[in-house]
């Protein structure tokens, strides 16, 4: 099982669900709005006068050949567009 | 979910909440009456009592005195006049605008009731009377006839009065100058000496004559019959063989004594239309009725009339007030289609994109639909007034979704899916957009709060503007992303394909204007002194040529009416009169062949209508009114041709006085031209005729002024019969019965009444008029004593010459006499009363004496008072609205720096188009605070955007300027192009709205060019030394710790 964490810009919304959606990833939780700064150049989105946009963050555990199929598209989706989607994974030890 | 959100995910519910918006708009508008104003009440109450036998100044102690002093209690009032003269007194209070005249109708009548014991026993009951708007006549028709003349009066009462009475919202139709039928018994007093008659004998034979007497039922069998004694005149010749004494046992019969004459009364007025002789038909509405439905309704049933006339009867209309209406109110929608026009084009430049450029203007109809759902709620009607809002709206309805969809496209040239991009960019915006709308808001919802008649004119402007602001804000945040979502495509940049190779040049252009620009404020940033003291030098430089731009009230508009009136000397007949007035007509027909009806009409009508009462009329008197076809199809103005009628009317020596009313007095409120009163106020009759008079040729010498004239008439020459009350007594008679013998021997007795086909003529009986033509004819009547002995009236009377005054005017309870004036051709209102103000300077008043300028320059002065407060609130709620959205008290301010060169724009244009500054000019530069601060809003809101991301202050100002431009430029353009068909003012009667289309269109160019380029150096400097001031702070701290 693998744990991703992704945190993109909300006008993105409806395109990451499709991704989930189209991958059969059905258990996650989401942030709908969340503040949040690139590491390198991404633009700082802090629903402020200076930086109007949001974040949403979204936090699913899938199986591991399919965290790889969900990075994939995730990358697709980033080509597309100019506005910042970022997405990390990482195991999860256990679970209920 | 926003409102923004819900109404992109729900495009069905938002294109049909809109569509219904439409759909009732559009049903709003088919029901919407045209007018030429909004419904408005003359504030003017009078109060009129009659006491008969009294002359002008026995009226002003008994009558109009005691009265003026208790209504002067009543509420709201503002200025109270009268005129007293012979036998009665006419007192006009005129209320505040916007008061409940009912109630003030009420408080009157209490306050005369309260007097009427003080009153003299035999004056009348006050009658009190409102005046209202529906008494101006809607239509002017005159009828003239040749050999139906004699019969014109009956003829056009059956088939012309009766059969438009019956048409819906007609209220009265009264006819002028129509022959009256009487039966005149002329007398000879030398055979009635010698026959031992009197004039009164005669009367009372006459009518015992002329009787029925009903004598009761007798019952004959079973049957019941009436029984009478008809002994009415069947024709007026039995007259003739009417026995009235017996003289040595021969009948005498009232031919032998006197002529009968059956014919018409003795004109007292000369009624000619284009020469002819004729009747002038009024057709006044019903109270809340609309002119343009009558007047279309009335002038629809003329030819079904004029079938049922005899041939020789012709029908013309003189005036139609619904015409002047609907031109007005054709030209004014062109202009709003052309203001249509030019903001899609102006958009269509920017964008560059048809889908944008669509979705943008859909906003217009949307907005501009709501304000006939608003006029058809209330009441309104569609006029020049809400007509023009949106003319001036219009070029504003668009700013907030060029905002919004600008926002759009920059997110999906990001990558953003449209759909994505409509709700996100809408919510970046959304709140900057109904702060922007805030402050339109701000300058136009206190518009509908001023007082006076520019309140009655500028409510329905606030109104509307404000409502298609705010619903166009609406649609900018719901229709605008709903339609973007939908329609714009996932595309970066220009294609320039098919018909888009036209916008290469036009992105080339624009890129390089942004180019130039950014380098203009690089420099500008770095010479701040020198922008800031050009820029105040700009200023102050202006304000000089506030000084050389003339002030007037209302713009002039040509109508297409000149109204006249031409007074000979007093005591004039009308005869003569006539006779002045054909050669003015001849003058005016070789002189003005583009005027069409020439209604003129000369002597007093005995008719008492309200429309009467309002015209100043008399044997010497001449009413002119003039028609001329649409300003379009003639070459001279109504004010160059009243100019020149003017010098026409001062070569005929007749002519004492003269006004000459380009506009026509009764076309009501704004088209009548502007005037000048200098009011003397003084109890001493001869003391201010005298100063009025020297005032009156001195201001009649000012090159502006014509048609100069005093209010009050010289004294009047009469002849007094003064009875000497001894003899009277000696011979058995008092003063009443003497009087009554004069008046029925010159005036006439109405003896009876003469019965024909359901209608009554009356039987008079006077001295033939070769016995009544001189003075001595006057000493030479013949009275009669209770015993029958015959007196001459010089035996127990004398007959004087006096001098009186016809009448006694009064403002608020002083007497006054006035110097009117009206304005020379293209001669402004402000520049006549500088002259005459100066005049006034070193004027030495006799003491008891006091002076005053009143007329136009009154209202004048009162609403542009009403305006600088207006003025002052607005730029305070301004304020209040911006520095609440920049939680700053210093942004708004470096914003309101703009505001100073929009005055210098107003200015310069008015000054460069030769146009006065008019309160229609004024209202344009009150509204360009709202509309230049929206610029500066947009341009300081971004730098502040840059600098809280870390731009430096110069780095920051120069690339928001440089982002900035396009929507500055943008928005500014559709403004101005939206004004500009107002400005040039081409339609019939736009003349009013010209100035204020001149003003904002000046004020806009000049306060934008300057905005970009001074708001970006204040703001620097204010941010230079928000620096410094911090440092300083820094260091403090740094050396404390």
């Amino acid at each position: 099982m693998k744990a991703i964490f992704i945190s993109y810009n909300q006008a993105l919304n409806d395109r990451v669900m499709e991704v989930l959606d189209r991958h059969y990833a059905r258990g996650f939780s989401k942030w709908e709005l969340t503040h949040g700064r690139g590491s390198i150049d991404g633009e700082p989105h802090y629903g402020s006068h200076a930086w109007p946009s949001m974040n949403s963050s979204i936090l699913t555990i899938v199986d591991e050949n399919k965290a790889s199929r969900i990075m994939d598209s995730l990358r697709d989706l980033d080509r597309q567009t100019t506005q910042g989607i970022r997405a990390f994974v990482w195991n999860v030890e256990d679970q209920l | 979910m926003k409102i923004y959100e819900s109404s992109v995910r729900k495009p069905i519910s938002t294109i049909l909440i809109f569509l219904g918006v439409i759909v009732f708009g559009l049903f709003s508008l088919r029901n919407l009456a045209v007018d030429m104003y909004p419904e408005m009440d003359i504030p003017s109450i009078s109060v009129i009592t009659t006491y008969s036998g009294a002359n002008a100044s026995d009226i002003e102690t008994n009558i109009t005195r005691v009265l003026e002093d208790n209504l002067n209690t009543v509420n709201n009032l503002k200025k109270m006049t009268s005129k007293s003269s012979d036998n009665i007194s006419l007192i006009t209070l005129e209320m505040e605008w916007g008061s409940d005249l009912d109630e003030a109708a009420n408080d009157i009548r209490d306050a005369v009731n309260r007097v009427q014991s003080l009153l003299p026993d035999d004056a009348d009951m006050p009658t009190i009377f409102k005046f209202s708007s529906s008494m101006i006549p809607v239509l002017m028709l005159s009828a003239t006839a040749d050999e139906s003349y004699a019969a014109l009066n009956k003829i056009l009462d059956e088939k012309l009065v009766n059969v438009l009475n019956r048409i819906d919202g007609v209220g009265a139709v009264s006819l002028f100058g129509e022959p009256t039928r009487e039966i005149q018994v002329n007398v000879d007093p030398k055979k009635m000496e010698a026959y031992n008659l009197s004039v009164e004998q005669l009367g009372n034979i006459i009518a015992q004559e002329n009787i029925n007497i009903p004598s009761g039922t007798i019952d004959i069998g079973n049957n019941t019959f009436n029984v009478k004694s008809d002994r009415e005149f069947q024709s007026s010749d039995v007259l003739k063989r009417i026995l009235v004494t017996q003289q040595n046992g021969r009948n005498v019969y009232l031919s032998d004594v006197a002529e009968v004459k059956d014919t018409l009364e003795k004109a007292t007025m000369d009624e000619r239309v284009n020469g002819q002789r004729g009747v002038r038909i009024i057709v006044q509405k019903q109270s809340g009725a609309n002119t343009v439905k009558i007047a279309q309704a009335v002038m629809a049933a003329l030819p079904g009339i004029e079938k049922t006339l005899p041939p020789d009867i012709k029908l013309d209309i003189i005036m139609d007030g619904s015409e002047s209406i609907t031109d007005s109110i054709n030209s004014l929608s062109e202009t709003v289609m052309y203001a249509f026009l030019f903001v899609i084009l102006v958009v269509l430049f920017f964008l560059g994109r048809w889908r944008a450029t669509f979705i943008i203007c859909l906003t217009i109809p949307v907005s501009l639909v709501v304000s006939f759902i608003y006029l058809y709620m209330t009441g309104g009607t569609l006029n020049i007034i809400s007509l023009s809002s949106l003319s001036i709206a219009i070029g504003m309805v668009v700013d907030d979704a060029i905002v919004v969809l600008e926002n759009i496209t920059t997110h999906i040239e990001k990558g953003s899916t449209p759909k994505e991009a409509s709700i996100y960019a809408t919510n970046e915006v959304w709140l900057a957009v109904i702060a922007t709308t805030l402050t339109v808001v701000a300058v136009f919802l206190p518009l509908t709060m001023v007082s006076g008649m520019a309140g009655i004119m500028f409510r329905e402007l606030g109104w509307i503007v404000t409502l298609v602001v705010c619903v166009s804000t609406l649609a900018a945040i719901t229709l605008t992303p709903m339609l973007t979502s939908l329609m714009l495509k996932a595309q970066n940049s220009h294609t320039y394909k098919g018909l888009g190779i036209v916008f290469k040049p036009i992105d080339r252009f624009l890129d390089r204007l942004d180019e130039k620009y950014a380098g203009m404020l690089t420099w500008a940033v770095r010479h701040r002194t020198t922008v800031l003291v050009l820029s105040l030098g700009l200023f102050v430089g202006s304000l000089f040529l506030l000084r050389k731009v003339p002030t007037e009230f209302f713009p002039a508009s040509d109508n297409g009416i000149i109204a006249a009136q031409v007074q000979l000397e007093q005591n004039i007949g009308v005869d003569f009169t006539a006779k002045i007035a054909r050669q003015i007509d001849s003058i005016i027909y070789t002189k003005y062949p583009e005027v069409t009806v020439v209604s003129a009409s000369a002597g007093a009508a005995n008719s008492d209508n309200a429309f009467a009462a309002m015209q100043t009329t008399g044997s010497y008197i001449i009413n002119y009114n003039l028609r001329l076809p649409r300003r379009t199809e003639r070459e001279r103005t109504i004010f160059e041709i009243s100019d020149l009628l003017r010098e026409d009317f001062d070569h005929i020596p007749e002519i004492r006085q003269y006004t000459v009313t380009p506009g026509g007095s009764q076309g009501g409120g704004a088209s009548s031209a502007s005037n000048v009163k200098l009011k003397v106020f003084g109890y001493d009759i001869n003391q201010t005729n005298a100063v009025a008079t020297d005032l009156k040729n001195k201001i009649a010498a000012l090159p502006g002024t014509r048609d100069v004239h005093l209010s009050r008439d010289d004294l009047r020459p009469e002849y007094n019969v003064v009875f000497d009350r001894e003899r009277l007594a000696y011979y058995g008679l008092n003063s009443t019965t003497a009087s009554t013998y004069v008046r029925n021997r010159i005036n006439g007795l109405t003896a009876s009444k003469y019965r024909e086909d359901g209608d009554e003529y009356d039987i008079i009986v006077r001295y033939a008029e070769p016995y009544r033509t001189s003075f001595e004819d006057i000493e030479n009547i013949t009275l009669y004593n209770s015993a029958g002995k015959a007196i001459k009236l010089k035996d127990v009377g004398t007959v004087t010459e006096e001098f009186a005054p016809p009448a006694i005017e009064r403002e608020n309870r002083q007497r006054v006499v006035s110097v009117e004036a009206s304005l020379a051709d293209g001669v402004p209102l402000g520049q006549v009363v500088e002259e005459i103000n100066q005049l006034l300077a070193d004027y030495t008043v006799p003491d008891g004496l006091a002076l005053e300028v009143g007329g136009t320059v009154e209202d004048q002065q009162e609403s542009f008072g009403d305006l600088m407060t207006l003025f002052l609130l607005i730029v305070m709620l301004v304020y209040i609205v911006m520095a609440t959205q920049f939680e700053s008290f210093k942004m708004p301010f470096i914003i309101m720096f703009t505001l100073p060169f929009a005055f210098t724009g107003v200015f310069l244009a008015l000054f460069l188009t030769g146009t006065p500054l008019s309160l229609i000019a004024l209202i344009g530069a009150i509204m360009l605070v709202g509309i230049v601060v929206k610029n500066g809003i947009v341009m300081v809101d971004y730098t502040n955007l840059l600098r809280e991301r870390g731009s430096s202050i110069n780095q920051a100002v120069i690339n928001a300027g440089k982002s900035r431009l396009r929507p500055v430029l943008m928005t500014s353009l559709t403004t101005i192009l939206g004004m500009l068909p107002l400005a040039l003012g081409t339609g019939e009667g736009s003349e009013i709205w010209q100035p204020m289309g001149i003003a904002v269109i000046g004020g806009l160019t000049f306060s934008t060019m300057l905005t970009l380029l001074v708001i970006p150096v204040v703001y620097s400097v204010f941010g230079a030394t928000g620096l410094k001031k911090e440092r300083k702070k820094l260091a403090r701290q740094y050396n404390d710790d």
